[in-house]
């Protein structure tokens, strides 16, 4: 029995937390899209229909009926609470269908494309910190060092078309568009995993270098440990913690850098209809897409969560004693002050 | 470490990085688009939009509109050269007096591509289907205005009925628009007729992949083509892919490479690049109003004809098509573009004339002011224009009437705040163009008793003109009626027309049979490509 109500007072609040999250998100959303100026209704419909969009004002009340959008803001907050309660994220003013099933049939192609991209990411960035972890002489270091500001500054676009230009239209080893051929989402995912893999190795070299400076690290040098062994069994560990905190931002930077990716190399995924859906103003997609990204957000960072206690045993130990008292809380330990820490 | 010994290891490192480089490329060479060089059965298209919804009775969205074309088949066709409405699936049909009844008379070999004949109780279900959709289908509900019922008369005879006389709807008939579509998809829902419609066109719906893709087969026995097609019976190409590719750099790169055979909305930037031997561009005005400034002349500054005449006159319009229009279109030279039936060029009276223009102001009493923008009674002449596209057009127009000293503030908003301020009637001037492929355009714009109306004019003759040629039967007499209207409409000023919208595409060298409708949409039944 008691360890039923330790689970619970451990899983109850995260689940709180989850709740507290994608209602938050819902209000804010809601707000911003109620009182923002323009009719969301007038602009859905232009989309779909342009120079022939319909203004009469029998007709149109009788959309908003349809839709959803009648009565007071406040009866609208809590009518559609209520749906999305009941599972039900709304129709889609623009193109008429439900929006849980529009994510349900975008979603897996964006996240194919991010977990290709995120892979990548992680691979050039390991493959570049090892390389600068060995590199033999100073200005080569620094040089590799300077590289992922460049992985950052370029905009995805541009990238996108260089790659397309190049790999599709000059060399034709993979197509320039769309997901109907073997091998499309190679290049959007190399787009998608440049920044982020810019941002992952800045991280990652930093505690490296942060590591090699440590006692341990010094210790098994003095030992005659090979550079390849000290880089996996000693630094790699060290690097990990702060590398999967920026990882949960990550999630986020790939559900925003989809939409560039996904427009540019003609993809359908959640990216491109999040634009499509602002610009048509269609606000049930608008609003399906940001609860659904919150709730993926908030189930990344509980993963996060459990990840320290897997790969640092000491964070375990502490979230154990934490659990009797306030449970939950402060678990998650700076990761800075992790790699400090290190014993040698 | 030694520093060789690091140095060795570190270009092993690079060395094997590399290598794997090559194999992800090796592994990946088989997806690229191949280049053949003989006779194709499959013709390959990018096109700019996702069509969204697939029902050619429902859509308004141009590229919707291309696709949907090769799916359905009309009562009737429209020459898009001379305006002139020749059989389709109805061999004959004739209008009552006060075009308020239209009989059909049906081919009796047509099906549909589920193999149900096209019959009379057809057309009267895609028509009540229509009129019980309402405003779902924004545009068919304009050509169906006032649409009483349909009589089957008997199996192949129709007759379709109207409260009030609709100069319109036998060329209404003859758009994609009024496409027929078989017994069972009419009796869908509007959200599943997106999906998976029916229709007896040339072509076959296969696949339709939201934002990627639609696929179309060549339908076998197909008979009963319109009488402008030069290919009798199947289409010559076996499967058209619409690859949607919304980014315009890709769509090009793809045409030059030959990745696609063909394009849809070749920017205008583009033109002399594609301008070869090597390939063709396609251009047609697109009929209807063209690209204009409408006034609201419930407005203080707007209802004075002498600033809207001025306005006509200080604007150049060759310029304006030459900064922002394709080469292949000429400059707007009317109320209605050039692409519609009963067009009348008024280039006189649209001719650039800036001295004209200022005289005009000078006379009305609007003097120069000490920043250029011309005053009366200590009021700016300055006015507004809301927009949701066509930013560079009116750009150009700001610079021209600038010189005359009127400013034009630009107001560009979404598109839906556009449609509420046309609702509101808070606007100066609208800029936008209405693409209809009948003159009757007109009418939707300018009349009060409009549902889609824009322009806010108070000029009882030329209400009368618009209401008396929707109910002429007579094309002659109608055509007069119709010249009246357009002189009306310039010598008032109710309209500044700027720019002729128009659709341009392109295509390799070795595709031929492109044939744009009456619309402007382009056919695909006699097109044949080589590679």
């Amino acid at each position: 029995m008691s360890a039923v109500l330790r689970v619970l007072g451990y899983i109850g609040p995260k689940l709180a937390q989850f709740v507290f999250v994608v209602l938050a998100t819902y209000t804010v959303v809601f707000l911003l899209i109620t009182f923002l100026p323009g009719d969301p209704l007038l602009a859905a419909l232009a989309s779909k229909s342009g120079g022939d969009t319909i203004v009469d004002p029998e007709a149109l009340e009788k959309l908003r009926q349809q839709y959803g959008l009648a009565g007071t803001p406040w009866d609208q907050y809590w009518h559609r609470l209520g749906m999305l309660f009941a599972g039900d994220l709304g129709v889609s003013i623009a193109t008429g269908r439900p929006v849980g099933d529009m994510i349900a049939r975008t979603l897996p192609n964006s996240v194919e494309i991010a977990g290709i991209a995120l892979v990548i990411a992680i691979v050039i960035a390991a493959v570049f910190a090892f390389l600068a972890f060995l590199a033999p002489f100073r200005w080569l270091r620094n040089l590799l060092l300077q590289i992922p500001p460049f992985g950052v500054a370029i905009p995805a676009f541009l990238t996108g078309l260089l790659l397309i230009s190049f790999f599709s239209f000059t060399l034709g080893w993979l197509p320039s568009s769309g997901s109907r051929q073997p091998g499309s989402a190679i290049l959007p995912a190399v787009t998608l995993a440049l920044p982020v893999a810019a941002i992952l190795f800045q991280v990652f070299s930093a505690a490296i270098f942060e590591a090699q400076a440590s006692q341990h690290v010094f210790t098994a040098v003095a030992k005659g440990v090979p550079p390849r062994r000290i880089f996996t069994a000693h630094l790699l560990r060290n690097a990990l913690l702060p590398t999967i905190t920026i990882l949960g931002l990550t999630i986020g930077y790939l559900a925003a850098g989809t939409a560039v990716v996904e427009t540019v190399f003609s993809r359908d995924g959640i990216g491109r209809m999040t634009v499509n859906a602002v610009l048509a103003r269609d606000i049930n997609v608008i609003q399906g897409i940001v609860l659904m990204i919150a709730a993926v957000y908030a189930a990344v960072n509980l993963i996060v969560d459990l990840a320290y206690g897997v790969i640092d045993p000491r964070t375990r130990r502490s979230g154990r004693a934490g659990s009797s008292g306030r449970a939950g809380r402060n678990r998650r330990p700076r990761p800075q002050a992790a790699t400090q820490e290190v014993p040698a | 470490m030694s520093p060789r010994h690091a140095s060795a290891r570190w270009v092993a490192a690079i060395g094997a990085a590399a290598i794997g480089v090559g194999l992800l490329a090796g592994c990946t060479t088989t997806g690229g688009g191949d280049t053949g060089g003989e006779a194709k059965d499959e013709l390959y298209i990018a096109v700019q939009d996702d069509p969204v919804c697939l029902d050619p009775q429902q859509v308004t969205l141009t590229t919707a509109l291309n696709i949907g074309r090769q799916l359905v088949d009309s009562l009737v066709d429209q020459d898009p050269e001379t305006g002139e409405i020749v059989p389709w699936v109805a061999k004959s049909y004739e209008a009552n007096d006060n075009l308020t009844e239209f009989t059909f008379t049906l081919r009796d070999d047509v099906t549909f591509s589920d193999d149900s004949p096209l019959t009379a109780e057809t057309v009267k279900a895609n028509f009540d289907a229509l009129a019980a959709l309402g405003s779902t289908a924004a545009l068919a509900s304009q050509y169906l205005a006032g649409y009483q019922g349909t009589e089957v008369v008997d199996a192949s005879t129709v007759k379709v009925g109207f409260a009030e006389p609709n100069a319109q709807f036998l060329q209404g008939a003859s758009t994609i628009t009024l496409g027929l579509l078989s017994d069972a998809t009419v009796a869908m829902t509007a959200e599943q007729r997106c999906q998976t419609p029916v229709g007896s066109g040339p072509f076959v719906l296969d696949t339709y992949t939201s934002n990627d893709s639609v696929v179309l087969t060549a339908r076998k026995g197909y008979e009963w083509g319109s009488e402008l097609r030069t290919v009798k019976g199947d289409a010559a190409i076996k499967t058209v892919t619409f690859a949607v590719t919304p980014e315009p750099g890709v769509r090009t790169g793809g045409l030059q490479t030959g990745e696609f055979d063909m394009i849809l909305d070749l920017p205008a930037a583009d033109e002399k690049r594609f301008g070869t031997d090597e390939f063709t561009i396609y251009a047609r005005a697109n009929p209807g109003i063209p690209h204009s400034l409408v006034p609201n002349t419930d407005r203080p500054i707007v209802s004075d004809p002498a600033v809207r005449k001025a306005m006509i006159l200080a604007t150049d319009r060759a310029e304006i098509s030459e900064l922002t229009g394709s080469s292949k279109v000429p400059p707007a030279g009317g109320v209605l573009s050039s692409a519609t039936p009963s067009f009348l060029s008024q280039k006189d009276a649209l001719a650039y004339d800036l001295k004209g223009a200022e005289k005009i102001l000078d006379d009305a009493g609007w003097t120069e002011g000490s920043d250029g923008v011309r005053e009366k009674d200590g009021k700016k002449l300055s006015v507004a224009v809301t927009a949701f596209y066509g930013q560079d057009v009116l750009e150009a127009t700001q610079a021209q009437l600038a010189k005359a000293g009127i400013e034009l503030k630009i107001n560009m908003v979404t598109a839906g705040d556009f449609f509420g301020a046309v609702a509101s009637k808070d606007f100066d001037f609208l800029g936008a163009g209405l693409t209809r492929t009948d003159p009757d355009v007109l009418r939707v714009m300018f009349s009060t008793a409009s549902a889609a109306r824009w322009a806010v004019v108070s000029d009882p003759e030329l209400e009368t003109q618009l209401a008396t040629q929707a109910e002429t039967a007579d094309p002659a007499a109608r055509a007069g009626i119709l010249e009246d209207a357009q002189k009306r409409i310039i010598d008032d000023a109710f309209l500044v027309p700027l720019l002729e919208v128009a659709q341009v595409h392109a295509s390799q060298q070795g595709v031929s049979g492109v044939e744009f409708d009456s619309s402007s949409r382009i056919i695909l039944h006699d097109v044949t490509v080589k590679g």
